[in-house]
């Protein structure tokens, strides 16, 4: 009988991820928009959601961090996407075509890594390429390209430390800590961990 | 508007999108927004609901407007004469352009999630886009989460406060517990889901099946020939 690659655990934790981190942008959004308000003046908006932007990349990088699958990153950041567009995302109906994008971007990371480097160098990776993929999509799809090189350039390196800060320390830093609560034992992340002995009473 | 197939709508809404992102021209941004909408408002969709939503779009296209006009790459490059708005100034020209992008791309979206069922959605999706199964019932049991899971965060966010620590919305001191109890949730759902038959890949039946009806196709005929070719030509 062929074993099926994903089970409906993989599926459900990667969906519920979308939702954690969907509900944390939806907090931080608010911060964002104010922020954005203050900048607008300047015509320096941009910048006030682009600060924030690593928080999308989180939830790909820390399900691929746990379950260690080929896949993951890319199908996690889809369902996180859809769980946007269930939300009403005002943003446009490609949401999903951007966490497509989004995904692809951390998934070749961990592929070029050949889905053996989980460390804070490879998460980081996987966040600036997806941060680079989706600023691509970006420069067509919201006619980036009218805006001046100059502005483009210091989007690009906000996003950048954005999803190192998110992606890389962030979700290295939470998927340990999970870890070592011990309940990700039935994932690869906890079964490369040495659990600590349990002493009962 | 909420009686076509979510599928169809989400494909007649989406294609345009692409078609005004390749020849930026703020009349048909402009025009898109204003038949979004007018749609949406005959859709008797509460007024309260569609200023909320659309409060900080405006912002958003406002503060697009200021970067666009301050910051633009270079007036020979416009793509589009100012002159179609009489506008004398590319720059003035290029902040309208990125503003009432915005503005275009947002009505889309916001007509499509104010008149269209979540749970419809996802059957349509399935259905007509052979959506695997066990994904689609894994979304709607994470999408069902979503309102425990906003009351889980402000839950461990309050407890840090009366410890009288305080923490950033991202401390790993609020996303630890959230994490931990997003892993059990997705434990017991799935143990849950598979006791039912939620899970491997036999067919089921369905109650309500999602079904393409002539309005449907009509919708699918504007949105992916007649506006584009507009789009194109206009």
């Amino acid at each position: 009988m062929k074993q099926e690659v994903w089970k409906l655990r993989d599926i459900i934790l990667m969906a519920i991820f979308g939702v954690v981190f969907a509900v944390i942008y939806l907090v931080i959004f608010d911060g964002g928009m104010a922020l954005s308000t203050v900048l607008a003046p300047l015509g320096l908006s941009n910048y006030a959601f682009e600060v924030i932007y690593g928080v999308w990349f989180m939830a790909s990088t820390l399900a691929a961090y746990i379950i260690r699958k080929p896949g993951v990153a890319l199908i996690t950041e889809v369902l996180a996407s859809s769980i946007e567009l269930l939300m009403g995302n005002s943003g446009g109906l490609t949401v999903v075509l951007t966490g497509a994008i989004q995904g692809a971007g951390a998934e070749l990371v961990f592929l070029l890594f050949r889905y053996k480097k989980w460390n804070f160098l490879s998460m980081s990776l996987a966040g600036m390429l997806s941060a680079l993929f989706i600023f691509c999509y970006e420069l067509y799809y919201l006619s980036y390209y009218l805006l001046a090189p100059s502005v483009l350039i210091g989007q690009l390196a906000v996003r950048f430390v954005s999803a190192i800060v998110f992606s890389g320390i962030l979700c290295k830093v939470l998927g340990d800590l999970l870890a070592k609560t011990g309940v990700l034992k039935s994932y690869a992340i906890g079964a490369s961990l040495k659990q600590p002995e349990v002493y009962d009473d | 508007m909420r009686k076509l197939d979510p599928a169809c709508k989400f494909i007649a809404l989406l294609v345009p999108t692409f078609f005004l992102a390749a020849k930026p021209n703020a009349l048909w941004n402009l025009a898109v927004f204003a038949v979004c909408f007018l749609l949406l408002f005959f859709s008797r969709v509460r007024l309260r609901l569609i200023v909320g939503i659309y409060a900080p779009v405006f912002l958003m296209a406002a503060a697009m407007f200021m970067t666009g006009y301050r910051f633009p790459s270079d007036s020979s490059s416009l793509p589009v004469n100012a002159a179609s708005l009489n506008i004398t100034s590319s720059a003035v020209y290029n902040g309208l352009l990125m503003g009432s992008r915005v503005l275009a791309y947002a009505a889309v979206g916001v007509l499509f999630a104010l008149t269209t069922d979540r749970i419809h959605m996802v059957k349509s999706f399935r259905r007509h886009f052979r959506l695997p199964q066990s994904f689609a019932y894994g979304l709607l049991a994470a999408w069902g989460i979503f309102p425990h899971m906003a009351q889980e965060y402000r839950r461990a966010r309050a407890a840090l406060r009366m410890r009288g620590r305080k923490a950033l919305p991202v401390s790993p001191a609020v996303l630890k517990p959230l994490l931990i109890k997003s892993v059990r949730w997705s434990e017991e759902l799935a143990i849950a889901m598979e006791s039912k038959g939620f899970s491997g890949a036999a067919k089921r039946t369905e109650y309500l099946p999602c079904r393409i009806r002539v309005p449907d196709l009509l919708l699918l005929l504007v949105g992916c020939v007649v506006l584009p070719v507009l789009i194109l030509c206009l």
